[in-house]
Protein backbone atom coordinates (compact mmCIF):
# COMPACT_ATOMS: atom_id res chain seq x y z
CA UNK A 1 0.00 0.00 0.00
CA UNK A 2 1.42 3.40 -1.01
CA UNK A 3 1.10 5.66 2.04
CA UNK A 4 2.51 8.66 0.18
CA UNK A 5 -0.58 9.17 -1.95
CA UNK A 6 -3.83 8.27 -0.21
CA UNK A 7 -7.12 9.48 -1.64
CA UNK A 8 -9.58 11.59 0.40
CA UNK A 9 -11.46 9.65 3.00
CA UNK A 10 -8.91 6.80 2.99
CA UNK A 11 -7.66 5.93 6.46
CA UNK A 12 -4.02 6.45 7.30
CA UNK A 13 -2.74 3.46 9.23
CA UNK A 14 0.91 3.14 10.16
CA UNK A 15 2.29 -0.28 11.10
CA UNK A 16 4.96 -0.82 13.73
CA UNK A 17 7.58 -1.76 11.11
CA UNK A 18 6.97 1.41 9.11
CA UNK A 19 6.99 3.53 12.24
CA UNK A 20 10.33 2.08 13.36
CA UNK A 21 11.86 2.63 9.92
CA UNK A 22 10.58 6.21 9.87
CA UNK A 23 11.97 6.86 13.33
CA UNK A 24 15.39 5.50 12.35
CA UNK A 25 15.46 7.72 9.24
CA UNK A 26 14.51 10.77 11.37
CA UNK A 27 17.22 9.92 13.93
CA UNK A 28 19.82 9.56 11.16
CA UNK A 29 18.84 12.94 9.76
CA UNK A 30 19.10 14.62 13.16
CA UNK A 31 22.51 13.03 13.75
CA UNK A 32 23.93 14.01 10.37
CA UNK A 33 22.73 17.61 10.46
CA UNK A 34 22.98 18.44 14.17
CA UNK A 35 19.40 19.67 13.99
CA UNK A 36 17.69 20.66 17.25
CA UNK A 37 14.53 18.80 16.34
CA UNK A 38 13.36 16.64 13.46
CA UNK A 39 9.61 16.07 13.30
CA UNK A 40 7.95 13.66 10.91
CA UNK A 41 4.29 14.59 10.68
CA UNK A 42 1.29 13.92 8.52
CA UNK A 43 -0.05 16.78 6.45
CA UNK A 44 -2.95 17.32 8.86
CA UNK A 45 -0.44 18.23 11.54
CA UNK A 46 -0.28 15.02 13.54
CA UNK A 47 3.33 14.52 14.73
CA UNK A 48 4.10 10.88 13.95
CA UNK A 49 7.55 10.88 15.51
CA UNK A 50 10.18 13.36 16.57
CA UNK A 51 13.83 13.45 17.51
CA UNK A 52 15.44 16.01 19.82
CA UNK A 53 14.47 17.85 22.94
CA UNK A 54 10.91 19.15 22.67
CA UNK A 55 10.61 20.36 26.25
CA UNK A 56 9.07 23.81 26.10
CA UNK A 57 8.07 23.31 22.48
CA UNK A 58 4.33 23.09 21.80
CA UNK A 59 4.64 20.04 19.53
CA UNK A 60 0.99 19.76 18.36
CA UNK A 61 0.92 23.53 17.84
CA UNK A 62 4.13 23.73 15.82
CA UNK A 63 3.29 20.72 13.63
CA UNK A 64 -0.24 21.97 12.91
CA UNK A 65 1.22 25.35 11.91
CA UNK A 66 3.99 23.76 9.82
CA UNK A 67 1.43 21.54 8.09
CA UNK A 68 -0.89 24.51 7.48
CA UNK A 69 2.01 26.57 6.21
CA UNK A 70 3.09 23.80 3.84
CA UNK A 71 -0.44 23.18 2.56
CA UNK A 72 -0.89 26.89 1.84
CA UNK A 73 2.28 26.98 -0.26
CA UNK A 74 1.21 23.75 -2.00
CA UNK A 75 -1.92 25.57 -3.12
CA UNK A 76 0.22 28.47 -4.36
CA UNK A 77 2.32 25.98 -6.34
CA UNK A 78 -0.82 24.62 -8.01
CA UNK A 79 -1.94 28.15 -8.85
CA UNK A 80 1.42 28.76 -10.50
CA UNK A 81 0.97 25.66 -12.63
CA UNK A 82 3.33 23.40 -10.70
CA UNK A 83 2.40 19.70 -10.99
CA UNK A 84 2.67 19.12 -7.23
CA UNK A 85 3.57 21.02 -4.09
CA UNK A 86 6.86 22.89 -3.69
CA UNK A 87 9.54 20.46 -2.58
CA UNK A 88 10.39 22.43 0.51
CA UNK A 89 9.86 25.72 2.32
CA UNK A 90 12.42 27.42 4.46
CA UNK A 91 12.15 30.14 7.11
CA UNK A 92 15.27 31.79 8.42
CA UNK A 93 15.29 33.45 11.81
CA UNK A 94 17.93 35.18 13.86
CA UNK A 95 18.82 32.11 15.93
CA UNK A 96 16.63 29.30 14.59
CA UNK A 97 15.66 28.14 11.13
CA UNK A 98 12.95 25.77 10.00
CA UNK A 99 13.05 23.64 6.87
CA UNK A 100 9.89 21.80 5.84
CA UNK A 101 9.85 19.20 3.05
CA UNK A 102 7.03 17.18 1.59
CA UNK A 103 7.26 13.41 1.78
CA UNK A 104 4.73 12.39 -0.85
CA UNK A 105 1.24 13.80 -0.54
CA UNK A 106 0.49 12.75 3.05
CA UNK A 107 3.53 13.61 5.15
CA UNK A 108 5.99 16.40 5.87
CA UNK A 109 9.42 16.43 7.42
CA UNK A 110 10.23 19.39 9.67
CA UNK A 111 13.84 20.18 10.53
CA UNK A 112 14.52 22.87 13.14
CA UNK A 113 18.14 23.92 13.40
CA UNK A 114 20.40 26.65 14.77
CA UNK A 115 21.60 29.53 12.64
CA UNK A 116 25.18 28.18 12.86
CA UNK A 117 24.27 25.01 10.96
CA UNK A 118 24.92 25.29 7.21
CA UNK A 119 21.72 25.29 5.19
CA UNK A 120 23.43 23.38 2.37
CA UNK A 121 24.10 20.48 4.68
CA UNK A 122 20.50 20.42 5.90
CA UNK A 123 19.30 20.43 2.29
CA UNK A 124 21.54 17.55 1.21
CA UNK A 125 20.76 15.29 4.17
CA UNK A 126 17.07 16.14 4.18
CA UNK A 127 16.84 15.23 0.49
CA UNK A 128 18.41 11.85 1.29
CA UNK A 129 16.04 11.34 4.21
CA UNK A 130 13.01 12.24 2.08
CA UNK A 131 14.04 9.69 -0.58
CA UNK A 132 14.50 7.02 2.05
CA UNK A 133 11.20 7.87 3.79
CA UNK A 134 9.36 7.81 0.46
CA UNK A 135 10.66 4.29 -0.23
CA UNK A 136 9.60 3.15 3.24
CA UNK A 137 6.08 4.58 2.89
CA UNK A 138 5.56 3.34 -0.65
CA UNK A 139 6.15 -0.26 0.31
CA UNK A 140 4.04 -0.19 3.50
CA UNK A 141 1.88 -3.21 4.18
CA UNK A 142 -1.74 -2.65 5.15
CA UNK A 143 -2.42 -4.61 8.34
CA UNK A 144 -6.17 -4.95 8.08
CA UNK A 145 -6.56 -7.46 10.88
CA UNK A 146 -4.51 -5.41 13.34
CA UNK A 147 -6.59 -2.30 12.62
CA UNK A 148 -9.80 -4.21 13.21
CA UNK A 149 -8.43 -5.32 16.56
CA UNK A 150 -7.36 -1.75 17.36
CA UNK A 151 -10.76 -0.20 16.83
CA UNK A 152 -13.06 -2.98 17.97
CA UNK A 153 -16.47 -2.67 19.62
CA UNK A 154 -15.08 -2.91 23.13
CA UNK A 155 -12.67 -0.02 22.52
CA UNK A 156 -15.49 2.02 21.00
CA UNK A 157 -17.76 1.37 24.00
CA UNK A 158 -15.00 2.28 26.49
CA UNK A 159 -14.12 5.42 24.53
CA UNK A 160 -17.77 6.49 24.58
CA UNK A 161 -17.87 5.91 28.35
CA UNK A 162 -14.72 7.98 28.76
CA UNK A 163 -16.27 10.80 26.75
CA UNK A 164 -19.38 10.72 28.96
CA UNK A 165 -17.15 10.88 32.02
CA UNK A 166 -14.94 13.68 30.69
CA UNK A 167 -17.72 15.74 29.11
CA UNK A 168 -20.74 15.03 31.35
CA UNK A 169 -23.31 17.18 29.51
CA UNK B 1 -8.35 9.16 11.01
CA UNK B 2 -4.80 8.17 11.68
CA UNK B 3 -3.82 5.00 13.53
CA UNK B 4 -0.23 4.65 14.71
CA UNK B 5 0.18 1.02 15.77
CA UNK B 6 3.66 1.47 17.21
CA UNK B 7 2.56 4.18 19.67
CA UNK B 8 -0.97 2.77 20.02
CA UNK B 9 -2.44 6.13 19.11
CA UNK B 10 -5.53 7.02 17.16
CA UNK B 11 -6.18 10.54 16.04
CA UNK B 12 -9.24 12.23 14.54
CA UNK B 13 -9.66 15.61 12.86
CA UNK B 14 -12.75 17.66 13.66
CA UNK B 15 -13.47 20.96 11.92
CA UNK B 16 -15.72 23.84 13.02
CA UNK B 17 -17.22 25.37 9.88
CA UNK B 18 -19.71 28.20 9.37
CA UNK B 19 -20.05 31.82 8.27
CA UNK B 20 -17.81 34.58 9.63
CA UNK B 21 -18.59 35.69 13.19
CA UNK B 22 -20.94 32.74 13.86
CA UNK B 23 -18.97 31.70 16.96
CA UNK B 24 -16.58 28.95 15.84
CA UNK B 25 -13.60 30.36 17.73
CA UNK B 26 -15.83 31.04 20.76
CA UNK B 27 -16.70 27.31 20.83
CA UNK B 28 -13.03 26.31 20.80
CA UNK B 29 -12.12 28.91 23.43
CA UNK B 30 -14.82 27.61 25.77
CA UNK B 31 -13.62 24.01 25.30
CA UNK B 32 -10.07 25.16 26.04
CA UNK B 33 -11.16 26.89 29.26
CA UNK B 34 -13.25 23.96 30.47
CA UNK B 35 -10.81 21.11 30.05
CA UNK B 36 -8.02 20.11 32.40
CA UNK B 37 -4.65 21.32 31.08
CA UNK B 38 -3.45 17.69 31.05
CA UNK B 39 -6.16 16.90 28.51
CA UNK B 40 -5.47 19.61 26.00
CA UNK B 41 -2.74 21.38 24.08
CA UNK B 42 -2.22 25.13 24.00
CA UNK B 43 -4.75 26.98 21.90
CA UNK B 44 -3.20 28.13 18.64
CA UNK B 45 -4.97 31.05 17.00
CA UNK B 46 -4.02 32.97 13.88
CA UNK B 47 -5.99 36.19 13.90
CA UNK B 48 -6.10 39.35 11.81
CA UNK B 49 -5.57 42.68 13.55
CA UNK B 50 -9.36 42.88 13.98
CA UNK B 51 -9.29 39.61 15.94
CA UNK B 52 -10.96 37.69 13.11
CA UNK B 53 -9.66 34.22 12.34
CA UNK B 54 -7.13 34.54 9.54
CA UNK B 55 -6.15 30.97 8.90
CA UNK B 56 -7.33 28.61 11.64
CA UNK B 57 -7.56 27.96 15.36
CA UNK B 58 -6.20 24.68 16.63
CA UNK B 59 -6.69 22.71 19.83
CA UNK B 60 -5.74 19.12 20.55
CA UNK B 61 -7.71 17.04 23.05
CA UNK B 62 -6.12 13.94 24.45
CA UNK B 63 -8.00 11.35 26.48
CA UNK B 64 -6.31 8.95 28.88
CA UNK B 65 -5.26 5.53 27.59
CA UNK B 66 -8.12 3.15 26.91
CA UNK B 67 -7.17 -0.53 26.61
CA UNK B 68 -3.62 0.79 26.24
CA UNK B 69 -4.56 3.02 23.32
CA UNK B 70 -4.40 6.78 23.28
CA UNK B 71 -7.21 8.65 21.46
CA UNK B 72 -6.63 12.20 20.25
CA UNK B 73 -8.97 14.71 18.70
CA UNK B 74 -7.57 17.64 16.73
CA UNK B 75 -10.01 20.54 16.59
CA UNK B 76 -9.72 23.18 13.87
CA UNK B 77 -11.83 26.17 12.91
CA UNK B 78 -11.94 27.63 9.43
CA UNK B 79 -11.97 31.35 8.67
CA UNK B 80 -15.59 32.15 7.80
CA UNK B 81 -15.23 35.14 5.48
CA UNK B 82 -15.90 34.28 1.84
CA UNK B 83 -12.48 35.41 0.56
CA UNK B 84 -10.65 32.76 2.58
CA UNK B 85 -12.04 29.91 0.50
CA UNK B 86 -8.64 28.33 -0.19
CA UNK B 87 -7.78 28.23 3.51
CA UNK B 88 -11.03 26.39 4.17
CA UNK B 89 -10.28 23.77 1.53
CA UNK B 90 -6.84 23.17 3.00
CA UNK B 91 -8.18 22.79 6.53
CA UNK B 92 -10.87 20.34 5.40
CA UNK B 93 -8.28 17.89 4.09
CA UNK B 94 -8.43 14.66 6.07
CA UNK B 95 -11.46 15.80 8.09
CA UNK B 96 -13.32 13.11 10.06
CA UNK B 97 -16.23 15.18 11.38
CA UNK B 98 -17.72 18.66 11.16
CA UNK B 99 -19.57 21.01 13.49
CA UNK B 100 -21.45 23.54 11.39
CA UNK B 101 -21.90 26.64 13.55
CA UNK B 102 -24.86 28.63 12.22
CA UNK B 103 -25.68 32.16 13.36
CA UNK B 104 -29.34 32.14 14.48
CA UNK B 105 -29.90 35.84 13.75
CA UNK B 106 -32.55 36.47 11.12
CA UNK B 107 -30.22 38.63 9.04
CA UNK B 108 -27.60 35.89 8.80
CA UNK B 109 -29.72 33.18 7.14
CA UNK B 110 -28.22 33.91 3.71
CA UNK B 111 -24.68 33.72 5.10
CA UNK B 112 -25.47 30.41 6.79
CA UNK B 113 -26.78 28.96 3.55
CA UNK B 114 -23.82 30.23 1.52
CA UNK B 115 -21.39 28.72 4.01
CA UNK B 116 -23.21 25.38 4.11
CA UNK B 117 -23.25 25.17 0.31
CA UNK B 118 -19.56 26.12 0.24
CA UNK B 119 -18.91 23.27 2.68
CA UNK B 120 -20.85 20.73 0.65
CA UNK B 121 -19.10 21.87 -2.55
CA UNK B 122 -15.70 21.44 -0.93
CA UNK B 123 -16.63 18.02 0.41
CA UNK B 124 -17.88 16.90 -3.00
CA UNK B 125 -14.53 17.93 -4.51
CA UNK B 126 -12.93 15.59 -1.96
CA UNK B 127 -15.30 12.76 -2.93
CA UNK B 128 -17.41 13.20 0.22
CA UNK B 129 -20.86 14.62 1.03
CA UNK B 130 -22.73 15.78 4.12
CA UNK B 131 -25.29 13.10 3.32
CA UNK B 132 -22.87 10.35 4.31
CA UNK B 133 -20.56 12.12 6.70
CA UNK B 134 -20.42 12.62 10.50
CA UNK B 135 -21.56 16.18 11.16
CA UNK B 136 -23.75 18.13 13.56
CA UNK B 137 -25.30 21.55 13.32
CA UNK B 138 -25.22 24.11 16.09
CA UNK B 139 -27.68 27.04 16.07
CA UNK B 140 -25.65 29.58 17.96
CA UNK B 141 -26.49 32.96 19.54
CA UNK B 142 -29.93 31.83 20.73
CA UNK B 143 -29.78 34.57 23.37
CA UNK B 144 -29.94 37.41 20.85
CA UNK B 145 -33.25 39.22 20.27
CA UNK B 146 -33.90 38.86 16.53
CA UNK B 147 -33.32 35.16 15.91
CA UNK B 148 -34.99 32.73 13.51
CA UNK B 149 -37.12 29.97 14.97
CA UNK B 150 -35.40 26.60 15.24
CA UNK B 151 -38.09 25.13 12.97
CA UNK B 152 -37.18 27.57 10.22
CA UNK B 153 -33.45 27.03 10.68
CA UNK B 154 -34.04 23.30 10.53
CA UNK B 155 -36.08 23.49 7.35
CA UNK B 156 -33.58 25.79 5.62
CA UNK B 157 -30.28 24.32 6.77
CA UNK B 158 -30.59 20.82 8.11
CA UNK B 159 -31.56 19.08 4.90
CA UNK B 160 -29.88 15.78 5.84
CA UNK B 161 -31.33 15.56 9.35
CA UNK B 162 -28.07 15.89 11.31
CA UNK B 163 -28.17 16.21 15.10
CA UNK B 164 -28.78 19.84 16.01
CA UNK B 165 -28.18 21.97 19.11
CA UNK B 166 -29.39 25.33 20.34
CA UNK B 167 -26.38 27.10 21.74
CA UNK B 168 -25.05 30.24 23.33
CA UNK B 169 -21.34 29.63 22.81
CA UNK B 170 -20.32 32.83 24.64
CA UNK B 171 -21.85 31.32 27.80
CA UNK B 172 -20.87 27.74 26.97
CA UNK B 173 -24.44 26.55 26.49
CA UNK B 174 -24.46 23.30 24.46
CA UNK B 175 -20.82 23.73 23.42
CA UNK B 176 -19.51 20.54 25.04
CA UNK B 177 -22.64 18.59 24.13
CA UNK B 178 -22.17 19.55 20.48
CA UNK B 179 -18.56 18.39 20.62
CA UNK B 180 -19.30 15.14 22.42
CA UNK B 181 -22.09 14.21 20.01
CA UNK B 182 -19.79 14.73 17.03
CA UNK B 183 -16.98 12.77 18.66
CA UNK B 184 -19.28 9.78 19.21
CA UNK B 185 -20.55 9.96 15.67
CA UNK B 186 -16.97 10.06 14.31
CA UNK B 187 -15.97 7.05 16.43
CA UNK B 188 -19.03 5.12 15.17
CA UNK B 189 -18.11 5.84 11.58
CA UNK B 190 -14.45 4.91 12.13
CA UNK B 191 -15.38 1.57 13.67
CA UNK B 192 -17.60 0.80 10.69
CA UNK B 193 -14.85 1.80 8.25
CA UNK B 194 -12.19 -0.36 9.85
CA UNK B 195 -14.46 -3.35 10.30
Amino acid sequence: MDLTNLSSGQQLILSEDVFNAVRTASQDLAASTGARQVIFAETNGYPVTYVGDVKGLDLPGITSLAAGNFSATAKMATMLGEPGSFKYIYHEGQDRNIYISSVGFNFILVVIFDAEVALGMVRIFTKKAVDSLTDILKSAKFEEEKSREFLDREFKALLNEELDRTLPF
Amino acid sequence: MFINHALQEISFKLVYYGPGLSGKTTNIEFIYQQLEPSMRSDLVTLNTREERTLYFDFLQLELGRIKGKKPRFNLYTVPGQSYYRFSRKIILRGVDGIVFVADSQRLRMGDNLDSLLDLEKNLIEMGLSLQRFPWVIQYNKRDLPDVETVERLQSKLNFFGADHFEAVASEGTAVLLTLKTLMKSVIDKAEILVN
